[in-house]
Order: C-alpha cells, then structure tokens, then sequence
C-alpha cells in the first residue's frame, strides 16, 4: 500500500563512493585497539624484545650497552642493567621470571637477578660475539646460545659449562628458539640460509632436522602448536611444518624489505576456536608490523611504522605489543588487559555484600517508582515505536515554506559544500535555482562568489558550479561591476579557475605520455 | 482470462450506510471495499459500459441498496450485501450522472407511502445533428424509478456537453455547472411526473469547475478554474419562496451579479489552479476544497480560517463524506483512494489502484519500457508520476506496494522536472534497476541516476542497494537489461557506449561480504562510437546484444569480447529481444521507417521481417513463440472503421513462431498507443480454480492498455477456453468482526488445539462402509459426522447421469 506523503522529506546530499572492502574488519579493529605510546630516547638500535613468562609480564628491551626492564602498566622503566663491555645482543627471562639471561657482542653472557640487578653468573666460552640465546620453556637449568662463531651451545647455568657444543652450522648464527611443548628442542637460524633443529639428548652435532630459508635467517621462531615453526628472511616469512617432515607451509611475501625479526601473537577473544587464534606478528626493514594468520594463510592487518624496524614483542595475556626500532625508537601498544578487569571483579566480589543491600528498592525510595524504565525490552517483548520525528535543518524548513532565496542563503552560510549543493539540485528541480540567483541582494550574492570561488573546481561538484558561475556572471555583471568587494571575489574565482585549466593541462600532458605506453604493453 | 487495472477515480464512490464499505465504479463494475481493510470484498457485475453514478438508498444501517447508473443506458438497482441485481431500467441513453433528490432527503420509511422516485439525469443526446453548430449534446432529464420510465419529453436544460450534476444532501437542491453559469433547480417537495422544478442561474466572469450545497442553509459554494471559490448565501429566495414572503428589492446584495438571486456572493482565493473538490461538512461548519496542488483545504464557513492537509502527491478528483462522521474518503488523480479520519485528517488506509498513465516531458516520451514484468509472481512495476515504481498483482488485480525511487517530494502542479524514465525487474524478480532523470535548469543541474534495487528477504520489498551518479557521464541511458541467471545487469547509452554491472556478492562468493553488496561496472564497451539504444541478454545468459543504432552488436558478457555485427535496419532499433531458448533475436525499429525483424543469430543474417510499427514485444521463456502489439497504420484503420467490428480498436496482437512470418494468432485490441505486452508464468494458485479446463495453461500473456487497463489470457488455447477461465476470487471477506474488549487490549488468545483427530478416513473407496467405521473408538470422528459421510456412500453418485 502507498505511504502517505504526507511527511515533509528533507533534502539529502548525493552519497559519496563506499570503498568496496570494509575498511574494519573485527580482526583490524583489535590490533588497532592497541593504544599506541612512544618511548624515546633509547640510544641505539633496540636489538631484541623479551617478555616475563609470570604476570605482570615486564619486558626487557636491549639495546646499546644496556638492558632496560620495563612495567607494562606504566610503561617505565622500572629497572637498568649496564654492567655491560659491549653492545647487548639478546636476553631472555627464565620461566619463573626471576631470572634474566643476556648476552653482549663480547662474546660474555651474563646472567642476573631481575630485583636486585646482581649478576649471578657470567657464561664465557663463545669467542665471537654472541647473537642469542634463550630459556627453555620449563627448565630452570639450562640454556642455549648461538653467535658468530657458527657454534650453538648448551648451558648447564649454575656450573657455568657448556655441556653441548652443536655444531653444524657453517655462518653466523643469528637466532633461535625453543620448543613450546618439549624442553630438550631447539631450533637455531643461521646465516648460511639454513635453520637446524636440535635435540639436545642427540650428542655428537647432529641435527635432527634441516631446513633451507632461502636465505639469511634473521628470526625464528616455534608456534604455539610445537610442530609449526616460523623463520624470517629476506623479505619473506616461511611457515614449515616439522612434524611432517620440514616442508614448507606457506610464505608469506608481504614486506618490502628484509623481515627482521617475528614472534606470536594471539587475538585475545574467547569465542574463536582454538588454534584459530594465534598470529606471526612480524617486522621488516620497511617500517611496516604484519599479522599473519597462519590458518588462513592470510595477511589480516598490517601497520607502518616511521622508522626501520628491528624487533617485536607480544606480552603472554594480550596486553602490550613491543616493537622497537633502529633508532632507538619503542613503540609500544597497550590494550585494556583481562588482568585489570580481574582486579576490579576481585573487588566487587568483596564488596558484593554490600552493594547487594542497597539494590534493593523500597516504596519509600523515588526510583523505585521509576524503576524499569530504563529496562531493555526482552525478546518476545511487544514494543511500540515512536514514530521517527523527522529532523529537518534551517533550509529544509525555508524550502518546506517555499522560501527559496532564503533557503539558499541560509544554506551557504552554513559552509557545508554538500548541503549547498543538494540544495541547488532541488531548486533546480523546482526550476526556482536561477529565480534566486537573480534576487540576492550584494551580500549574498558576495556569499555565492566566495562559494563558487572555493567548490567550483572541485571535481565532485563541478557539473553543476561550473555552469551556475558561468549564468551567475551573466546574469549579474551590471551588479559585480558595481562593487568593489564582488570585483575582488571575480578575482578570486579567475584565479581558481586558471588554476584548474593548469592543472588539467597538465594532467593531459601526462596522459599525453602513458597513452601509447599503455598501448604499446596492452599489444605485448 | 482476467481482467482489471480499471480506474477508481473515474467518478465519485458511495460509502455504505453504515461506513464499513465502499462502493467504487470500476469501468464496467461496481467494487465494493471494505473501509477497514482496504481491500476489495465484492463486486457488482452486470452493466455493459462504464458505470458512471452509484447511489445508496439512505437508511438504517442494514439497508444494503443502491441505484447505478452507466454509460450503456441502464439504471440498475441492487442489493450489494448479496449482491444481487433487483432492478433494471433501460433508458436507451448514456447516463453521465444521476441524482435522486428525494431519496436523499427523506428517510427511508417514506418509501412505503409508494410516492413515485424521480432520478434526475445528465445524459448524452446522440440523436442531435453533429453539424450544427452549436450542438447540444447534454441534456438534463427527469426518470421516474418507481414507474420505470422517462417523464416524456421533459428536458430540463441542455448543455453542450454531459454535465455532473451536484445534489444537496438535504434533497432540496441540485444543480449544475455550465460554462459561467450556475444553474440550481428546486425540487419540488412532492414529486410528481409534471410538477416542475424551478431553476435559478447565478453568474460567475470566469469557467465555474465544481459547485457544493450546504447541508442546511441556503448556500451553494462554487469553485472556477483560476482557483477562486465563490458562495453564495441566501440563493432563490425570490424564485424559490413558495409562500407570500415579502422580498425587499432595495436590499443590497453585495458581490452578486447583474439581477442574480442571492443574497450575497462572497470570494476565497487559496488555490494557484482549478478548483476540482468542493464538499461541505455535514454539519455544515466547514468547507473542504481541493485541486491540482495535492492540498486539502478546510474552511471554516463563518470565518474563512483555513485548515491543510498537505503534500497528498496528487491531484484531488473527488471528496466523499460517510455516514459516520469521522471517516470520509478523497479520491486522487493517481487512481487512489484515501480513507481519512476526520477531525485530524489523518490517511487511515489507501485504496490503491493501478497508476494511470502519465505525461513524459519532451524526448523521453516514447520510451517503451514503461512496464516492467515479473515473470514469476504475476507483477507488474509501473512508473509513477511521484517519483516512484508501483507494483501491481496482475492476478489479484490490487496494488501491492511502491518504491520510492527519488527521495522528494511530489508537487503535482510544477512543470515536470524529475522523471523515473526505465525500469527493469530481472527474470527471477529479485532485482530491479531504475534510471531517473533530472532534468536541467536552462542547461544546468541535469543529472542522470542509475539505481540497484535488491528484494528484501522478510518483507519482499525492494531496498536500495546502488545508486550511480551519471553512470554514463551526462548521456542518457536507453535501456537496462538483467542477466537471467547471474547478478549482472547492462545498461546502454546514446553517449555511445554500455557498461556491464555486476553484484559484488558475486565477485566474492562469500558470506562475510554480505553486509556490502553493491553493483560495480565489470566492463565497458562501444562500437564505432554510435549511440547504444537497446541491450538484451541470451535465454542462458551467454550472449549480451546491444543495438548501435542500426546494426546489432552480439558480445561475450564475461570477457567482453565482440563477438559478431549483425544488420542494418533502415532506422535505430528501440527494442531488442531473444526468442526464447532459440537462436532467433526479434528487434524492433520505429520512426521514420517502422520495421519488425527477426534475425538468425546462427547464420548472422535477417530472416524476415515485417514494416509493422511496433508498440511492444513479449518473448516466451521456453517456447519458440513471441508476441508483438502492433499499432495499426491510419490508413487501415479508415477502411476499416465502417466495420463495427473494429471500432475504436487501434492495434493488434500477434502470437508469431519465430520460424515463420505467418502469425500463428491475432487479436485485435483498444488503445494499444503506449500499452505493453509480457508472458507471465501461470500462477499455480490460479492454475488450481482452472483444474476443469484441463489443460492448464503455462504460459500466460498479459495485454496493458495505454489506460493500463490489462487483460491476461492463454494466447496457445482457443477462444472458448478463454472464456470459460473465470477471474479468480481473490475477495477477502468483509472484516464484520473487530475485536473487542478483553481481545482488543490485549489481542488474541492464542488458540489451545486439542489434539485433533486427524485420522478421519476420509479417503473416498468405492466401498467407504468398509472403511469408515474401521478403526479403534477413540480414534473414530463423532457419530454425527460419520452418519453423513456413511450415507451418502450409500448413495449412488449420479453426477454424470445429469449431463
């Protein structure tokens, strides 16, 4: 059945072009909740990132002759060691957080008491500077480096020995990691393209297993699955896939230059699917941080940064995503954590005594007569709608009236191009639009000028201006040349105009030249 | 085959008298609405020509009986709570309009003193000699219902043309309009045959358009074509006084004219244009006036304060009051009927009628594709004059909803300035694609707009989906065209160039994208830069056929190849068509050489050809057949006028096989000028009530008129078939019972359903005592149920004895 018309409709500007992909995906829209902050003033490039196993998960970042321990909730540095001879390469913590090993380019490593900053016990056998090294996951005794005398070694830390020396690489060892499900495997990436996995109860430099990058492995690293492991080099990250045989998964080819450094994320969201939710955050020379979804094999959000990038961290509970540059730059990205909301749930679990008498309302109490209106309606609810009130603006209401010449005025002193023009495609309608342009008085039409000056080269709106400037100035030259403020606007909107024809004439300069290029690679 | 798509508005309804229905003159019928519900409970079916008057006898509320009168020369009297035809009279010539003073006046009891009821007629005289030269075709005459005669040779006035005639609703008064005249005749207050009635002229400088009588008091309100109302108070005091009333001739009587006898005349001017509505409340307080404006307005009588209802979208016809105060209805030029509530003026429900054919400015008139047919469900989509698309079930013979193309409001009175120029629905109904036009001010501010519509799931209606700016830059788009299986429409322009869209959705495949389903351009193709002026795609979707002017272009719609140039024509084709799953393409070249070809597409090469001039195609889906509306040429139709056969008939359909230039039928039909022509699937609801035919139809073709009058029928079956193919009872039942109390608070109950006993074997055997009785106890159907069912089992069906 027809509507009744018997509502006013208020005019509406042309719709502008949507992109075609939603520019908020639910994924994008959760690592752009990463609140961004900025720690300058490191010196340096930030050569690695590691994060506290046990909550609150601090974070230490290298660089230069120091290690520095930060809170993630305030995001200062709560603590500095800079007992260091040469530059610090990497650091990890121990699994119970009390401990943090780090190694310098001296070849030393040294390994510290987080609260009290004493160093506890210094690893010297490496002969070149050390790359990494890192903390098996359950395993308060031992630990794993490597450098750029090609040997990985195996720690006993409180002897300060080395038990194994693994050897099997033939350049610098650049990085390596443990194994999430098995504190005896390891995985080393290395210069010579090749990344090694390790087991340390295989004596004699065997390696169980070998993959080639491709080339020079910058970072590597196991996912949370044990069996997948992501490496970076180049300007790729390669997913393979150990537990069948070391082939290859995927590779991702997203960034532009080499990919320094990778690690796991996770979207923290309770309702996707295990294994659905981890991420390989990865950061390159480009400046740019990517998501990988390694299930879907599939770039899902991607972020530059202003500076090259050299390495990245992502706390355990979701809450901060470190990524450090090579200048000395930290970006840090810190999202409301579970951890706060625990908190206060704890609270009001004490206080739920409390507020529990209170909520409950008497007749003797004002709300309580106003109780359940603010209630939100339940499914099966019946709800009765208020018809919606039209909102109509100052000149859809002069139009309604058939005001027309004030409705443009009141339009144009609104400085919403839009507006102005959806109003004068519906005076054109009316066949009113050259009516007013005729009846403004010099005021006005000065407020025409100023507009046509600003929005008729404007390419969305030029259709109609252009034409209407060209009537406007025919219809009221006696009236322009009569005052001087209108010469001067005359003036302004020549000197737009003649910009734009510059502008065009060059752009068809330009399409001049590509045209038979075009037609030259459409025969190829 | 069905018929409908009749006018509403072609003159006033009558409300029932108790306000719960509305009768309508429908052409030939009389429909009778329900005020509720506004849909159409009942018709009254027996005149032969356009019923142009309806009157219902005043009384109680029971009292269901009305006197029609039409264009055929019969005035019939019904009972139309039945219905049920009483009463005809045969007055041998065309009534234009009827009024029955005296039954309007009195209550209905005074018809059991047997007193005579007079009609007075407005009918067209055909007998007066064309070449006078001023002739007198109107006539005003007096009938006498009860006897069932003329009063002979009393003719009360007459008047160029058939004129309306008003009544008061006191039964005293009525009068008619005749140039700048008024003339208001008394009715004498016991009628008989002889006695006379006496007639006052008031004069007016300008064309009077429509009077009104106040209900009480002696004041006619007059309304002219500048939009001036005029009343006059105090009307036929000299000439009508029956008694020895002194008249003071010194009296002033301001505003009248010449020796006029009134008493005052006093001027409202609100209306810029004709006048076409003047009604006075019952009470007589307030005067409602309406015209071209789309603008109710309410005067109150003593003060001349004015009241609007704004913004109804189209020219006001006609103003009824009920019998109930608080309803009345207005009529509007666009075939609607609003049912208003009184005091507040607020649209109760809309009676809405098939659009009527409106005026296209300049260049966009002759576009064909004013029609758009959904293949499945029976509708047709219709442009509207407001900006908007109706669409109307062919088979139900009822508006089913519009869409509102253009997000403005419709001034019915200003010069044409934005119009929905094509529309195109795709095979399965579930897109639809409008072009609108805005037209330019002195060269400025044209804009071109191409809109996607996509078919709501829930509410199966079209939202808008994408709208495209000068799609063509500013060329205008001849035609629009959808893929019949994919999400992919063309759209063609006379800049010289179509584009093809497709629905993202199916760019994507997946769900996830579904919250931005919009239509983009996939390609872009031209041929020797000649204007495109028709596009048609394949049966299977596989060929894309774009017409350059003359010459046929034959494309691969996905990778927007050229695939072959077939023609030429002798002028551009307009309309492009495949027939059916076959490798026959029809197209359809107008001015200045009329030409219907049908071309080869396997042997690139025309195959015959007719130089018919043809108003509309329609393609089988399946069959190798395909229907034109041909418009007869003018110098057949001289010849042919003297045969009875064809009068007023200006076209004719013919059912061609694609492999052969004889036609395989032809009807001949009316008013074919601007009228379309579809195959429509048979709806299987309507298949159903046609069991008996046999064979039920597949395929249906439906016939628009240029009045969008339609007509559907089986073009394979014979015509006796046709016939016997009765118009589906879609009535709804009068909706009698509305709820109340404890239901219309609260609404209804929901209803407890025992657990029926649905294993009632009702299964008809040849021997049911064997069965009907089967069954444990309480599984069986209650005694008195089974006693009947058990008896006429014994009983020998004699059915087919009869015939």
């Amino acid at each position: 059945m027809a509507e009744p018309n018997s509502t006013f409709k208020p005019i509406k500007p042309k719709l502008k072009p949507k992109p075609k992909t939603p520019n908020q995906t639910p994924e994008s829209k959760y690592w752009s909740s990463f609140k961004n902050h900025q720690i300058p003033d490191l010196i340096s490039s930030i050569t690695s990132l590691t994060f506290s196993p046990s909550p609150p998960h601090p974070f230490a970042a290298t660089h230069s002759t120091s290690l520095k321990i930060f809170n993630p909730q305030t995001l200062s540095p709560s603590s500095t060691i800079s007992s260091f001879s040469d530059v610090v390469s990497s650091a990890s913590f121990r699994c119970d957080g009390l401990l943090i090993a780090a190694s310098d380019l001296s070849g030393l490593i040294q390994v510290f008491d987080v609260k009290t900053r004493t160093p506890l016990r210094k690893l010297r056998s490496h002969t070149r500077p050390v790359r990494f090294l890192k903390y098996p996951l359950h395993d308060k005794l031992h630990l794993v480096s490597g450098g750029d005398d090609a040997v990985v070694k195996y720690w006993d830390v409180a002897s300060e020995t080395p038990l194994l020396e693994l050897l099997g690489h033939k350049d610098y060892v650049r990085c390596g990691d443990f194994s999430p499900v098995s504190h005896e495997m390891c995985v080393t990436g290395s210069y010579d393209h090749t990344v090694k996995l390790w087991d340390v109860r295989v004596t004699g430099s065997k390696t169980v297993m070998e993959v080639n990058h491709g080339k020079p492995v910058e970072s590597v690293v196991f996912l949370p699955s044990g069996g997948l492991v992501a490496t970076a080099g180049g300007n790729s990250v390669k997913i393979w896939d150990f537990i069948g045989g070391g082939k290859m998964v995927y590779s991702m080819e997203g960034h532009t230059k080499t990919v320094t450094s990778v690690c796991v994320g996770r979207v923290g969201k309770e309702n996707v699917e295990e294994g659905r939710e981890h991420r390989v955050l990865s950061v390159g020379l480009d400046g740019y941080m990517k998501v990988f979804d390694y299930g879907r094999m599939k770039v899902t959000h991607s972020m530059r940064f202003p500076a090259p990038l050299m390495s990245i961290g992502f706390s355990p509970d979701c809450g901060v995503r470190v990524i450090g540059s090579s200048n000395g730059v930290m970006y840090v990205g810190k999202r409301k954590t579970k951890e706060e909301n625990v908190d206060t749930g704890l609270r009001s679990f004490w206080s739920l005594g409390v507020e529990e008498e209170r909520r409950v309302m008497r007749p003797s109490y004002f709300r309580y007569f106003h109780r359940g209106q603010g209630d939100k309606p339940k499914e099966g609810d019946y709800l009765v709608m208020r018809p919606k009130k039209v909102k109509l603006a100052e000149h859809d209401k002069l139009l309604k009236k058939f005001r027309h010449k004030e409705a443009l005025v009141s339009v144009l002193g609104n400085k919403n191009p839009e507006n102005v023009v959806a109003v004068m495609e519906e005076l054109v309608a009316r066949r009113k639009l050259l009516k007013c342009v005729e009846n403004l008085d010099n005021e006005e039409l000065g407020l025409l000028l100023m507009f046509l000056q600003k929005y008729s080269t404007v390419p969305r709106f030029s259709g109609l201006l252009m034409g209407l400037t060209k009537k406007v100035l025919e219809m009221r030259v006696e009236d322009i040349r009569g005052s001087e403020a209108l010469k001067g606007q005359i003036r302004n909107l020549k000197r737009s105009v003649e910009e734009e024809i510059r502008i065009q004439h060059s752009l068809q300069e330009l399409q001049g030249i590509i045209s038979p290029l075009l037609r030259i690679a459409g025969r190829g | 085959m069905i018929r409908g798509g009749s006018s509403y508005i072609s003159s006033p309804p009558a409300f029932s008298n108790d306000a719960k229905r509305l009768l309508v003159c429908t052409a030939n019928t009389v429909s009778i609405f329900s005020t509720s519900t506004a849909l159409q409970v009942a018709s009254l079916e027996g005149h032969t020509a356009a019923v142009t008057s309806v009157i219902v006898v005043p009384g109680t509320k029971v009292l269901c009986y009305c006197w029609t009168a039409s264009l055929d020369g019969t005035i019939r009297y019904w009972d139309f709570s039945v219905p049920e035809l009483l009463k005809t009279l045969d007055v041998k010539m065309p009534i234009f309009s009827m009024v029955i003073p005296s039954i309007v006046g009195q209550p209905a009891e005074s018809n059991e003193k047997l007193t005579d009821v007079f009609a007075y007629l407005s009918i067209e005289d055909k007998k007066v000699q064309e070449n006078r030269p001023k002739a007198m075709h109107g006539q005003i005459r007096k009938c006498n219902l009860t006897a069932s005669r003329m009063v002979g040779g009393l003719i009360l006035k007459e008047t160029p043309q058939p004129e309306f005639i008003t009544v008061s609703s006191s039964g005293k008064f009525f009068g008619i309009r005749n140039k700048r005249k008024l003339h208001v005749w008394s009715v004498p207050a016991i009628d008989s045959g002889r006695s006379l009635a006496k007639k006052i002229t008031l004069h007016h400088s300008k064309t009077l358009s429509v009077l009104a009588f106040h209900p009480t008091e002696r004041i006619v309100a007059a309304g002219d074509v500048t939009g001036r109302i005029l009343v006059w108070r105090g009307f036929g005091y000299r000439t009508f006084s029956t008694g020895d009333e002194l008249v003071n001739k010194e009296e002033e009587h301001p505003g009248v004219r010449g020796n006029d006898d009134a008493d005052s005349c006093s001027t409202w001017h609100w209306h810029s244009a004709e006048v076409k509505v003047l009604s006075f409340s019952s009470d007589g307080a307030y005067l409602y006036s309406g015209g071209k404006e789309g603008v109710l307005v309410v005067w109150q009588l003593d003060t001349g304060k004015k009241k609007f209802l704004p913004r109804i979208g189209s020219p006001l016809l006609c103003f009824t009051d009920s019998p109930d105060p608080t309803l009345s209805s207005i009529s509007c030029a666009d075939n609607l009927i609003h049912m208003l509530e009184m005091p507040s003026m607020d649209i109760l429900k809309t009676i809405s009628g098939i659009k009527l054919p409106h005026s296209f400015p300049g260049r966009y008139e002759g576009l064909s594709s004013g029609f758009a047919f959904d293949y499945t469900s029976g509708l047709v989509a219709l442009r509207t004059e407001s900006y908007g698309i109706q669409f109307y079930s062919l088979f139900d013979d009822h508006g089913m909803y519009e869409v509102q193309v253009c997000e403005r409001n419709h001034q019915p009175g200003d010069e044409i300035s934005v119009v929905v120029i094509l529309v195109a629905l795709s095979q399965d109904g579930s897109m639809m694609s409008t072009v609108e036009v805005k037209l330019p001010e002195e060269g400025i501010g044209g804009l071109v707009c191409l809109k996607f519509w996509a078919l709501g799931s829930e509410n199966k209606k079209f939202t808008l989906s994408t709208v495209i700016y000068e799609p063509h830059r500013d060329a205008g788009i001849s035609a629009v065209a959808f893929h019949p299986t994919r999400h992919m429409a063309v759209s063609s322009s006379y800049g010289g160039d179509f584009k093809v869209w497709v629905c993202n959705d199916e760019i994507h495949q997946k769900g996830q994208t579904l919250q931005n389903s919009g239509w983009a351009c996939l390609a872009v193709g031209a041929y020797k830069k000649k204007p495109m002026t028709a596009a048609a795609f394949s049966l299977d979707g596989s060929v894309l056929a774009v017409a350059a002017e003359t010459v046929i272009t034959l494309w691969d719609p996905d990778k927007n190849v050229l695939l072959a140039v077939i023609g030429e024509t002798f002028s551009p084709i307009v309309t492009l068509s495949f027939a059916g799953k076959s490798e026959y393409l029809v197209s359809v070249s107008r001015d200045p050489k009329p030409q219907l070809s049908v071309w080869n597409m396997s042997k690139l090469s025309l195959s015959w050809s007719y130089r018919l001039h043809i108003e509309a195609v329609a393609c089988a889906v399946d069959l190798l057949s395909f229907a034109v509306l041909a418009l007869l040429p003018e110098s057949s139709m001289c010849t042919e006028s003297n045969e009875s056969m064809s009068q007023g008939r200006d076209g004719a359909i013919l059912l061609f096989n694609v492999m052969d230039p004889v036609p395989v039928a032809s009807w001949s039909v009316r008013k074919a000028k601007g009228g379309g022509l579809s195959f429509l699937q048979g709806n299987p609801s309507f298949l159903e009530e046609n069991i008996s035919d046999g064979n039920a139809p597949k395929e249906l073709l439906v016939y628009v008129n240029g009045d969008h009058e339609y007509v559907l029928f089986d073009p394979y079956s014979n015509e006796a078939n046709e016939v016997s193919m009765a118009r589906r009872k879609g009535l709804v039942e009068l909706e009698e019972t509305g709820q109340v109390g404890y239901a219309s608070i609260y609404g209804e109950l929901p209803e407890f359903k025992r657990n029926q006993t649905s294993l009632v074997p009702s299964v008809p055997s040849e021997r049911p005592w064997e069965t009907i009785f089967s069954g444990s106890s309480h599984n069986l159907p209650p005694l008195t149920k089974l006693c009947a069912a058990f008896l006429e089992s014994l009983m020998e069906k004699r059915t087919a004895a009869v015939e």
